[in-house]
């Protein structure tokens, strides 16, 4: 049997402690294990960006990010996007407002790279906009909403 | 739960003792950086059999950091394309090498996979190897040594790759940095990795090539090329065509002729030689002329 | 509100239709709470995994299970000698597990249910085939030759269906063209790339009853036809529709894992719920039929066109699937896209040891179109007509009935024409178009498509069932057979009932998705959903507003004409008067003497007639149209071809929810583009060569042009508010408009999909175009 690891991590602002495999995929510890089903997985192969989160704010596809490298980090998943006073998250809000969202299941990792990309971004270029998603596939809405939205977000500022 | 043989992770905090988990292991030990090639291979099932241990270069300060080192930069094996690609001293200094980075992959991955794992993984078409390739980078290898420190020595990034997914670092070393030497004064430098989009895409053919003019005449070139054999190379041909000329229509043609038969690339899933060659020739004219212009 | 209140509140009449309304479900999406088959859990369930075959053509000797069942974790093996194997599929040449020989790469031999998944998937590898390989044969002409090998023994040929069809004399207009034109066509493989991956969940409860949480599309027929398969009866069987990741026509028919899924929970007599991997998606999901398409054309000098004659060839791969069927709809395209008197249609569906297609967003109307639409630019250029003048002239108009007998109660091609290039600045871009770059060459391009709009009659009935439920506090729920597929159909339902009932939209609640609570529905296809869901749920909203409003008449004593019902209040019609609250009006009902609640039913039949034994009627009650222009750059140098900007006019009757509409129209523009230039599926010798992102290229955010819209509204006087369905319009026309333009820029006539970079380039070299098979 596999030596398991016990980690220490905070998972949407609350602290976690799991026992994990070595070669555990980040993915498998927040949908398997901690019932986070927000995060979809599309390929796992890192070709898709249905599964990024965060990692210490930073946007990472979590089919390939070791579960054991989250010790001692922040994770965010779009369970961890919450909005103040009862409201959605901005870029929840911008997101369904704006028409960005069809199917779906793209929409939470896309989400999470956007939001990351507005804070990493403050004044991001349109050529740094365009591709500020481009590691994250949508087949049904053909991008353009998706860029609005990440525009919104851009135009209104981040505040955090 | 996972069906994977990794049978153990080990955290090292310093490079000997990195090093000293590598010389020690009984099973195959695993050097882990972004993690991003090697855990989709093993939920592929595509590791080879029998249990392993995975080995995280995270925490191994000596890996990390980009720095001068008299005239030339090193660049930790472990440092991420994003660092790569935001890094100030780069971004002055060697661009060329700051926008491959920025070219590879997704901002996830970038945010994760490292130069150290570009190069020891080596694809045939590593983003990064045609930059480095240009910029006549080394390749430092450690590996466990005695109370003096670990054992180093050094590889030219050419000589490294030895085949597709084949280096010459042996089992108990470590990529431990590239070591870039200063170009001559006023070479230019420019790559190119054609696509329909920017990033998120394996080349199917890339190209670099670094210039240096005398007046109108070519005094020095170096050329480089991704996924156009079976590991990335320099194109002596190509350069020994351009050494000496002035850029017209002529030697640009001789030239662009040159990479196209130096080349050897394969047929596959992503291009056919044919396609390939034509994509040589063609690169060589581009960078020619962004070098030149 | 007190009738003695002296300022009394007054509310203006006010309308949805048009306006931008984000997804109702938008809010459970974005956050991650939406539960896809993926997150489903039901308690003691295992999880199933396939075993494929490894081989192309062969018979199979031996299955060897003993290795897989003695795996820890595995509960249940299954093989065909363990389940009833009833053939299914249009073709009935399909069965959930291969018994006797495998015929393309997906065949399913064995399967397994087991606690994990990976367990499951372990087991799979452990189970030994033997086989004796049969010659393949991988190309459809070959196919077709004496002394090929035949598919599937029975049938004798590799032929399982052709299709005939033609109106006018082609061989006298001919005679009488002044021109003629012959050209070859090639559409490739591609597939639907739904991020939410295949997947169903089947679990029986104590009395036998089956539950399955599936992504069809078509949940009553999908009833039906596996009752059939699993031998259970209709009754014993309730379908529950899980939330899709994505359809595009992929889940309209059964595939094989479904049944597997199905005996495999029986067996092991726990739920199992089975889903597919990425590769799996790609290698064993259905595909876009990949056609040959021979076209001749002729026209007059003034250029009048003459006649169309259409020869095809379908691969057909190793099983039939829906992808049989799409010529039905590739010959509305040959017929109706502009007026041609004569026409002859012909196609060959031919086997082979390929993959096997299915149903996508088009249905067979991509391919056909990008014949046609190519064509024509040709036909410009050999009459000295502009192209648009060409198009304009043999434009349909309102009134009109097709060659094929589809009716055009309105017609908005040539305003789409006119639209969208006097936008899109054609009459000074085409064949002027400047590149920045000498290595660089621009063009622009244009293509027109006409597709049914509000479904297609191919059962006798193509009709949609509503319930509408008030509750006592003025909530409506909409009970709808016709399912969300992520396009927005629960949307704008809502919208149409609030429209109707003149209630805030968030007091309607959508509930569309289990067989066992809604009436029936044909299924999401067709393009029908807001034409014939839409009609049905206004239907009920209509009936529930006429009771609501008579019981209001008889509360207030005034005529039921003089009321109206605004923001969920009944107000006097005349000024907005605030009289009572709807929902007061519900009670006093309910439970006052008369004990009424407030529930309404609706059928809806569209007009459609079915087609004829010549294929010829009314299929549709009305017809979308559209053209789109798209302006490109051409990289000489690399081959690249980049869309600069996508023009497109679509004659959407009317629109109802603007921002659903403009997602269909991108979304669909997106798709176009990835056909015309990026998505290919590469199949060698039967095996799918590139079974992810990387190597199958999707569209993505960076490579997305700037799309401009113009939205036709010619009301579709059968539509809801005058609406035309658009799900599939906006994929259609956009690969052909690309290869004009790269045309306009380079002179190279492509004819082969995609247009892809390899392809450009040594096209540009060549001088003409190169295909794959003369690359070395």
């Amino acid at each position: 049997m596999p030596a398991e690891i016990e980690i220490s991590c905070v998972i949407n602002g609350e602290l976690v402690k799991a026992r994990v495999q070595p070669a555990e995929r980040l993915v498998d510890l927040l949908r398997e294990r901690l019932g986070l089903k927000g995060t979809k997985t599309g390929c796992e192969e890192g070709d898709c960006g249905a599964c990024t989160v965060l990692v210490d704010g930073v946007a990472v596809n979590s089919c390939l990010f070791p579960a054991v490298e989250a010790a001692g980090r922040a994770v965010t998943t779009i369970e961890g996007l919450q909005g103040t006073n009862g409201e959605l998250h901005p870029a929840v809000k911008a997101f369904v407002e704006l028409g960005a969202v069809q199917c779906g299941f793209c929409t939470p990792g896309m989400i999470l790279r956007a939001w990351a990309f507005v804070g990493e971004n403050p004044n991001p270029t349109e050529d740094q906009i365009r591709r500020s998603v481009e590691g994250n596939i949508c087949r049904c809405t053909g991008y353009v909403k998706i860029i609005d939205a990440v525009r919104r977000l851009v135009d209104e500022g981040v505040e955090r | 739960m996972s069906a994977s043989e990794c049978r153990n992770y080990h955290r090292p905090t310093s490079l000997r003792e990195a090093l000293a988990l590598m010389a020690g292991s009984e099973v195959p030990l695993w050097p882990v950086a972004g993690g991003t090639d090697l855990l989709v291979k093993d939920h592929r099932r595509q590791m080879p059999p029998g249990p392993w241990e995975m080995m995280s270069l995270k925490h191994v300060p000596e890996l990390n950091g980009i720095a001068k080192d008299g005239d030339a930069i090193r660049i930790g094996g472990a440092v991420t394309m994003r660092e790569l690609a935001a890094d100030a001293l780069l971004g002055e200094r060697l661009p060329v090498l700051a926008l491959a980075a920025d070219h590879m992959a997704s901002p996830q991955i970038r945010a994760v996979a490292t130069i150290g794992g570009n190069m020891a993984n080596a694809s045939p078409a590593a983003d990064l190897a045609v930059p480095l390739l240009l910029l006549e980078a080394e390749v430092e290898l450690a590996s466990c040594g005695g109370e003096s420190g670990p054992n180093l020595r050094r590889v030219p990034l050419a000589d490294f790759f030895t085949g597709p997914g084949t280096t010459q670092r042996t089992k108990n070393e470590l990529l431990r940095a590239l070591v870039i030497p200063a170009p001559p004064a006023g070479m230019r430098f420019a790559s190119h990795k054609p696509g329909t989009r920017p990033a998120m895409v394996c080349a199917h053919a890339s190209a670099g090539l670094g210039l240096l003019m005398d007046g109108e005449t070519v005094a020095d070139a170096r050329v480089a090329f991704g996924a156009l054999a079976d590991r990335p190379i320099r194109g002596p041909k190509t350069e020994a065509a351009l050494r000496g000329q002035t850029l017209d229509e002529k030697s640009l043609e001789r030239a662009s002729e040159a990479a196209r038969q130096e080349v050897s690339p394969i047929s596959d899933v992503r291009g056919s030689e044919t396609y390939r060659r034509e994509l040589a020739a063609s690169l060589v004219r581009r960078l020619i002329r962004a070098c030149r212009d | 509100m007190s009738k003695a209140d002296d300022t009394a509140q007054k509310i203006p009449r006010d309308s949805l239709i048009g306006r931008r309304i984000p997804k109702l479900d938008g809010p459970e999406r974005a956050t991650g709470r939406t539960v896809y088959i993926h997150d489903l859990v039901r308690p003691r369930m295992l999880h199933g995994a396939i075993c494929r075959t490894d081989r192309i053509h062969a018979k199979i000797l031996s299955v060897n299970t003993a290795r897989a069942r003695s795996l820890p974790g595995v509960k249940t093996v299954i093989t065909a000698a363990d389940i009833e194997n009833v053939p299914f599929g249009h073709g009935r040449d399909n069965y959930a597990l291969k018994g006797d020989k495998v015929t393309c790469q997906r065949d399913e031999i064995a399967a397994v249910a087991a606690e994990t998944e990976e367990i499951a998937r372990e087991a799979c590898r452990l189970i030994e085939v033997e086989y004796e390989d049969l010659p393949p044969v991988f190309d459809a002409h070959e196919a077709l030759k004496p002394g090929a090998p035949v598919i599937h023994e029975k049938r004798g040929d590799n032929v399982p269906f052709r299709y005939d069809y033609a109106h006018g004399d082609v061989e006298a207009a001919e005679q009488e063209s002044d021109v003629v034109l012959e050209d070859t066509f090639h559409l490739q493989f591609v597939t639907h790339c739904c991020m939410g991956s295949s997947g169903i969940l089947a679990e029986f409860d104590a009395r036998g009853n089956l539950t399955l949480w599936s992504l069809t599309q078509v949940p009553f027929l999908y009833q039906r036809d596996m009752s059939r398969i699993v031998g259970i009866p209709p009754e014993k069987i309730r379908v529950i529709q899980t939330t899709i990741g994505g359809g595009f026509g992929s889940k309209l028919d059964i595939y094989p894992f479904e049944p597997i899924a199905v005996h495999l929970a029986r067996a092991a007599g726990r739920p199992v719920r089975l889903l597919f991997n990425r590769r799996e998606e790609f290698i064993a999901s259905p595909t876009r039929q990949p056609t040959e398409i021979k076209l001749r054309c002729g026209a007059k000098k003034d250029g009048t066109l003459t006649f169309r004659d259409a020869h095809l060839i379908h691969d057909n791969g190793g099983r039939t699937s829906w992808g049989a069927t799409t010529p039905f709809v590739m010959m509305h395209c040959f017929s109706s896209l502009y007026r041609v008197p004569n026409v002859r249609f012909h196609t060959t569906v031919v086997n082979t040891n390929n993959p096997y297609s299915g149903s996508m967003r088009g249905y067979g109307n991509l391919q056909a179109t990008f014949a046609v639409e190519s064509q024509l630019d040709r036909l410009a250029e050999e009459l000295g007509i502009e192209p648009l003048e060409l198009r304009l002239k043999n434009s349909l108009e309102q009134g009109e009935t097709t060659g094929q007998g589809m009716y055009l109660e309105t017609c908005g091609q040539r305003e789409c024409l006119e639209t969208a290039t006097s936008s899109a600045g054609w009459a000074e871009k085409h064949g002027r178009m400047l590149a920045p770059e000498p290595h660089l060459k621009r063009g622009i391009g244009l293509a027109s498509m006409v597709h049914v709009g509000g479904g297609a009659k191919i059962y006798h009935s193509d009709g949609c069932g509503t319930i509408l439920k008030a509750d006592d506090y003025a909530n409506f729920t909409l009970l709808t057979g016709s399912s969300e597929i992520g396009q927005g159909s629960e949307t704008v339902l809502a919208m149409i009932v609030a429209e109707v009932l003149g209630v805030p939209l968030d007091r309607i609640k959508v509930i569309n998705d289990d067989t066992a609570v809604t009436p029936w529905d044909v299924g999401v296809h067709a393009s029908r959903t807001t034409f014939v869901a839409g009609n049905s749920a206004k239907g009920a909203a209509e009936k529930a507003r006429a009771k609501l409003l008579s019981a209001a008449a008889e509360l207030l004593d005034l005529p039921a004409d003089q009321l109206d019902i605004r923001r969920g209040q009944v107000v006097r019609a005349e000024d907005g008067e605030v009289l009572i609250e709807l929902g007061k009006v519900i009670r006093k009902l309910h439970f006052s003497k008369k004990f009424e609640t407030v529930i309404t039913e609706h059928y809806y039949e569209p007009s459609s007639k079915m087609q004829d034994r010549e294929f010829k009627g009314n299929v549709s009650p009305t017809y979308a149209f559209g053209t789109h222009v798209v302006e490109v750059e051409v990289d000489t140098e690399t081959g690249v071809v980049r869309p600069l900007k996508v023009t497109a006019a679509h004659d959407v009757g009317r629109v109802l929810n603007r921002l659903g509409i403009e997602g269909q129209v991108e979304g669909g523009v997106a798709m176009g583009l990835g056909y015309g230039l990026t998505e290919e599926l590469q199949v060698h010798e039967g095996r799918v060569q590139n079974p992810d992102f990387r190597d199958y290229k999707l569209i993505t955010a960076p490579e997305m042009p700037e799309v401009e819209m113009h939205f036709i509204e010619t009301n579709a006087p059968e539509g809801p508010f005058g609406a035309k369905g658009v799900g599939e319009a906006p994929a259609i026309c956009v690969a052909p408009a690309l290869a004009n333009a790269v045309y306009d820029a380079t002179g190279i006539r492509l004819r082969r999909l995609p247009l892809n970079p390899e392809r450009v380039l040594l096209s540009l070299r060549a001088g003409r175009e190169v295909l794959p098979e003369e690359m070395p």
